[in-house]
């Protein structure tokens, strides 16, 4: 049921349309090659277009990415291709690659939606919005963000009831049912993969009582909470809207854990908790505050200044994992962390009433199964093996196929970016060698 | 000023310690413990003692005692320290150290050494009754008088001493200031832990493990008083003989239970097992259903004819009573309920100076 096209070229093909995969592409096109950009969600932009702030200069993400994402977007040798995935990518020579890319239907033609929001209006149909983390809702017609790219609307044609409504009241008809599953056969010369990673999902860890008790939420979700394009334009706490006057976090969830099966540290946790316990304290000064760490990993430039600065704040450090978490018998939607203080040694219980699970960075295995001939190897924790890691950081173990961001481990933005660069200048190199 | 040993860890690894070194103390293991409590936290603490090999601290603290194993730290713990089996080897080793004679010590960390002790209780009981001509009935009567007479020397030469030994070293040695009428006070304690192991109910995994350790330790109890006090095997009352074939019966049941356990390995508590862990569930198994075995032999009247099973039934009983019960896991019955009654008396105590 899928339409065939063949015989598409470009330079590089980039595989993932987040911060490491939009500026790989963008130092690509600038150079003068053609880029072809695959990004499997409806926007580009990746994790960092929905983050609230960066550490530790606390820039606003959102501004930092957008106009990048603008860039990428208008590049005239960069082509887009959202909501499509890559089924798989053969070496056929040096220089030569040969990739299929399935292409979603959106059941809206981009260039003619004007993002008027009128489809989003008339949709009967209301389900949790996966751009917002799941603390707001969406309809089935809908612009993915505010600040999407393309901003153009979807149909999440799963949910769709089919009814017409959005069809009905579009004024530029750009909606169009008929659209199919497109399989595009290009050839490229060289491939950049940054797929990015997941986020633990706490659901793992039911002793946390994730998904169980309201009030618990993650990282991410306070993430949309903070940032500028917020869904409830203030911080409440998700089982009665409250505003929280007594904050937990709970680091090291899903990282530096054997028992969950990821024993490596995050490297992000950390910054972005007591990034978020700043806003925090801007947000809601009268809040309590109380971060629960293990070791407190402030290694970067600027890092322990920023911790530091936290401290001076008002923000508490309690030194200790938290065991387990349960819920108020009063109803009153609180939660009890149980805990072993490390400095006192002795088991505490604390009573906060809002808590963010600071998730960590598992990896993203998807590029391991798009390479069917060669075999692009993966470190022992699942990421992608770079195989000079300290000379070419960018090589994999395929000639020609490079590593930028975090598909090759967890790292922050600043890092991600170099990752980028590095992995574009290595890209541009093996494209002119002769 | 303490001093730190690193060496200590290689010690208690062969009392079956696994990989205790690799905690980074988060605290979790203390967090998820439902018997860890403010006053006592454990088991983090007992793992940075031990990985400094503090073991002056070791010896008198009784938190060791205080845990009843179900494993939750070890499931949970993000290093894979495994601080449950750490707990386990703490009791081993504390055992040891109680134990004046330094036998326990020998027996817990080598098996050869346990097995020679075994194979020459066994040829003892096979010699006496060789030099008593294989006489069933002298045999017998020595049998029973062997179990007053064992049960009488173990506890005031080896039990005995090693409980003041443990005092000294959790009271006696930190300088606890204890009035005589806080022990008399305590003494309650003691009864109720020894005889209903009711801290365990703490315990996050199940009543049925305490129920059947509760059956156990009763059944146990009963048939020692039966065979010994009632004379169960030379008994013509109905209701003696009854009783003794359902204490038996209880007892090699519930080991069956616990050794098919330990062999299928499902729960943290089953899936380390030291040859100690191994010999005390074998032998009260094998004590159980000799037991039965014999009396079965005496009411269908063929024991005259098959006086082997009581021989075994002897050797085996030897072996547990000078073996296991004062060197062996058996003691773990006492030390744990003497833990209970000193934590009650230092507990009283601090109370008492606040």
């Amino acid at each position: 049921m899928s339409i065939l096209q063949k015989n598409i070229s470009f330079d590089a093909l980039v595989v993932g349309g987040g911060i490491a995969g939009g500026e790989a592409a963008l130092n690509l096109a600038t150079t003068g090659f053609k880029v072809l950009l695959v990004e499997k969600e409806l926007s580009i932009g990746g994790k960092m277009i929905m983050l609230s702030k960066v550490f530790p200069t606390l820039d606003c993400a959102a501004c930092i990415t957008t106009p990048k994402v603008s860039e990428i977007s208008r590049h005239p040798n960069i082509t887009i291709y959202t909501s499509s995935e890559v089924s798989n990518i053969d070496k056929i020579a040096e220089n030569n690659f040969e990739a299929t890319i399935i292409r979603k239907p959106r059941y809206v033609v981009i260039e003619d939606c004007t993002a008027c929001q009128l489809c989003e209006q008339a949709c009967p149909v209301s389900v949790p919005d996966q751009y917002q983390y799941n603390l707001v809702g969406r309809k089935a017609a809908f612009i993915p963000f505010s600040i999407a790219s393309p901003k153009a609307a979807a149909i999440d044609i799963d949910n769709c009831i089919l009814c017409g409504a959005c069809e009905k009241v579009c004024p530029t008809n750009c909606i169009d049912f008929t659209q199919e599953t497109e399989e595009i056969q290009i050839s490229v010369k060289t491939v950049i993969l940054a797929t990015g990673f997941k986020l633990f999902d706490p659901l793992l860890m039911p002793r946390y009582g994730y998904g169980l008790f309201k009030n618990v939420i993650t990282s991410m979700q306070m993430e949309r909470e903070l940032a500028p394009t917020r869904p409830f334009n203030t911080v409440l706490r998700p089982g009665d809207g409250k505003v929280p006057d007594k904050i937990a976090y709970v680091l090291c969830t899903g990282s530096r854990d054997a028992s969950i099966g990821n024993p490596i540290c995050s490297q992000i946790c950390c910054m972005y908790s007591i990034k978020q316990s700043q806003l925090l304290m801007g947000a809601l000064p009268m809040a309590d505050v109380t971060i629960y760490y293990l070791n407190i990993r402030s290694f970067g430039k600027g890092f322990e200044e920023f911790y530091q600065q936290a401290k001076g704040m008002g923000v508490n450090f309690v030194k200790g994992k938290i065991g387990k978490i349960r819920e108020t018998e009063n109803g009153n939607g609180n939660l009890i962390l149980r805990y072993e203080n490390i400095n006192e040694g002795i088991v505490k219980e604390a009573e906060h009433d809002m808590v963010i699970l600071s998730v960590g960075v598992l990896p993203n295995q998807d590029a391991s199964n798009f390479f069917k001939k060669e075999e692009l190897k993966l470190d022992s924790y699942k990421f992608i093996y770079q195989a000079d890691s300290l000379i070419s950081p960018a090589r994999t173990s395929i000639d020609g196929v490079f590593v930028a961001g975090t598909a090759s481990g967890p790292m922050d933005i600043p890092d991600s970016i170099l990752s980028a660069g590095s992995a574009s200048s290595e890209a541009i190199s093996y494209l002119i060698q002769k | 000023m303490a001093n730190i040993n690193p060496k200590f860890g290689e010690a208690l690894k062969e009392y079956g310690g696994i990989n205790f070194n690799a905690c980074y103390n988060c605290g979790n293991c203390t967090a998820v413990c439902s018997l860890s409590t403010p006053e006592d936290s454990f088991p983090r603490e007992m793992v940075r003692l031990s990985v400094l090999g503090l073991e002056d601290d070791l010896k008198s603290s009784l938190k060791p005692w205080l845990c009843y194993y179900c494993g939750e730290c070890t499931t949970h713990c993000p290093q894979t320290a495994n601080p449950g089996e750490l707990m386990m080897s703490l009791r081993r080793w504390l055992t040891a150290k109680y134990d004046w004679t330094g036998l326990s010590g020998l027996l817990y960390k080598s098996l050869p050494l346990s097995i020679i002790a075994f194979v020459l209780t066994a040829f003892g009981v096979i010699a006496f009754a060789f030099y008593e001509s294989f006489n069933l009935e002298t045999i017998i009567h020595f049998g029973h008088y062997f179990e007053m007479i064992a049960i009488g020397a173990v506890f005031t030469f080896i039990l005995l001493p090693n409980i003041i030994r443990m005092w000294w070293f959790v009271i006696l040695k930190p300088k606890i200031q204890v009035s005589f009428s806080t022990y008399v006070k305590s003494i309650g304690e003691l009864i109720v832990h020894m005889f209903t192991q009711k801290r365990s109910l703490g315990c996050d995994d199940n009543q049925v493990r305490w129920f059947e350790h509760l059956i156990l330790v009763l059944g146990y109890l009963a048939l020692l008083f039966t065979t010994v006090f009632l004379d169960w095997f030379s008994s013509q009352n109905l209701f003696i003989i009854i009783l003794g074939y359902v204490e038996s019966v209880v007892v090699f049941v519930v080991t069956f239970d616990f050794m098919s356990s330990r062999i299928k390995k499902k729960k943290e508590i089953n899936k380390f097992s030291q040859p100690s862990d191994w010999f005390f569930v074998i032998w009260l198994f094998l004590m159980g259903l000799t037991a039965f075995i014999v009396r079965v032999f005496i009411d269908l009247n063929i024991l005259e004819t098959n006086s082997w099973i009581y021989l075994l039934h002897l050797t085996v009983l030897v072996q547990w009573a000078i073996i296991i019960v004062p060197f062996g896991k058996w003691t773990h019955f006492l030390y744990r309920s003497f833990a209970m009654y000193f934590a009650k008396v230092q507990e009283l105590s601090a109370q008492l100076k606040k």
